[in-house]
């Protein structure tokens, strides 16, 4: 039980000079036995992180609507003074994009017209959700998100987080109430893109700078600077075609890409529900396949 | 009477020897909030280490080392990176300012300061060890120096701010 000394020094005697020792190395141990079970045993480590982020996302999300409120508030007055630059500025984007969603309309007509000669595997739906980032650890270590939406609004693991710019990050963890992003720059973060026009496949790789490198790119592959590399479906994680970002670097610290993605202007997130199972589900398919092959044999007999 | 004062005077006696625990853990939650300014994300002070030191220094009676241990665990689980090498940081930077607990009591606001200065130095570098080890890979220590930098120059405003608190607590 704690005691109330006020400011007084507090003599240790031998004893309990002894058991303080003993406290640090106990507790020392038990961080290091920490690190070792969440290396091991990812699953308990899932669950109790989860846990408490569900606990504690409620009370982030209340407090930064104010500071989202904030600094909306301090953009609008100095968007003030740039005013009727920026007027200019988007009528001339609005014509450029005009004639790109005509450009786009054309071509989807095209694929569908295409895709029907074909026959080809009709393209699962995408739906969307969206969620407000609510946490942001920092820190030299990670680069993860925490978000207001969880199991009970439909997000599942490895799902697929975007912003208007381009693709963000994929959901790592699940809680009931809340879910943290792995961010494309975090050192965990793996994924597979195409990049160029002759669509090179790659693995783009994360390491906590703010650039992350394309591996494993084949020998041929020639990849220059200005070349766009988007998500290329593969493993059926994420849905192919999300645009990731522009190569920023060719050279010793190998090939860097820049995303398009605004981290400093990151207030929502949407989560990209494809409706096709990727590999992280892939036993829970085959088992549900075997079971009902199995019933379907049985009710043969 | 005297019963009902005795039972808000244990409440309140109660409520100020848990309060550097509750705060160090909201100290936690802060360094969570998104500030959305630029590049400003890598280099978040580590609040919970300014929280830990400034109490072991002036009430290492109400933050024991258990305590250092859950704040530890609490701030690892929400930060998202790997569980130990955090905690392993909190407990050495309270481990050496008890074994110097003397020299602390007799220092002034700078002496103190220099002090965190090397202890956050020591608590970093260890986690960045840890974890650059959990990981098996080298982590660019860049960030974290500049996390260190922003740190030791949030410390005199945090601290000043306890002190302050903690004499409202002490009329």
């Amino acid at each position: 039980m704690k005691k109330p000394t006020g400011s007084e020094i507090r003599v240790a005697s031998p004893l309990k000079a002894w058991a303080s020792r003993f406290a640090l190395l106990l507790l020392v141990g038990a961080a290091f036995g920490l690190m070792l079970i969440g290396r091991t045993n990812t699953f308990l480590v899932e669950d109790t992180r989860t846990a408490v982020t569900d606990m504690v996302t409620p009370i982030l999300d209340a407090v930064s609507q104010p500071v989202d409120t904030f600094s909306g508030i301090i953009e609008q007055a100095e968007s003030f003074t740039r005013l009727s630059a920026e007027n200019q500025a988007l009528r001339e984007q609005n014509a450029r994009l005009l004639q790109w969603q005509a450009v786009a309309r054309r071509l989807e007509a095209e694929n569908a017209a295409l895709r029907d000669l074909k026959n080809m595997v009709p393209d699962p739906a995408m739906s969307y959700l969206t969620a407000r980032v609510v946490g942001d650890p920092g820190g030299a270590f990670v680069r993860t998100v925490l978000i207001n939406a969880g199991e009970r609004n439909g997000v599942e693991k490895g799902q697929a987080a975007i912003t208007g710019d381009g693709l963000a990050g994929r959901i790592a963890e699940v809680g009931q109430r809340s879910a943290r992003v792995l961010l494309l720059t975090d050192i965990n973060s793996r994924v597979p893109v195409v990049v160029g026009e002759a669509r090179d496949r790659a693995v783009l790789a994360g390491d906590n700078s703010n650039a992350p490198e394309l591996l494993y790119l084949g020998p041929t592959a020639k990849v220059q600077v200005g070349d766009y590399v988007t998500t290329s479906g593969h493993g059926g994680v994420f849905p192919p075609g999300l645009p990731i970002g522009v190569v920023s670097a060719v050279g010793e610290r190998g090939i860097r890409v820049q995303p398009f993605v605004d981290w400093a202007h990151m207030e929502v997130l949407r989560i990209v529900e494809y409706a096709l199972t990727g590999i992280l589900d892939f036993e829970a398919e085959v088992g549900a396949a075997r079971a009902a092959a199995a019933a379907a044999a049985e009710a043969g007999q | 009477m005297r019963q009902e004062e005795g039972l808000w005077h244990r409440l309140d006696v109660i409520a100020r020897s848990i309060s550097p625990f509750f705060v160090t853990l909201l100290l936690v939650l802060l360094s969570l909030l998104p500030l959305r300014i630029a590049d400003l994300s890598p280099i978040v002070p580590a609040l919970a280490l300014i929280g830990v030191f400034f109490w072991s220094v002036h009430r290492p009676d109400l933050m024991p080392i258990w305590a250092v241990f859950v704040i530890g665990l609490f701030q690892d689980l929400l930060t998202g990176s790997v569980i130990g090498p955090g905690i392993v940081g909190l407990l050495i930077a309270h481990a050496l300012v008890v074994w110097q607990l003397r020299f602390f009591l007799a220092a002034s606001f700078s002496v103190v300061w220099v002090a965190f200065m090397l202890v956050a130095a020591a608590a970093l570098g260890v986690t960045w060890l840890l974890t650059s080890i959990a990981l098996m890979t080298y982590l660019d220590p860049a960030p974290l120096f500049f996390q260190y930098l922003v740190t030791t120059a949030f410390y005199p405003c945090l601290a000043w701010a306890f002190l302050r608190g903690q004499r409202l607590f002490h009329r």
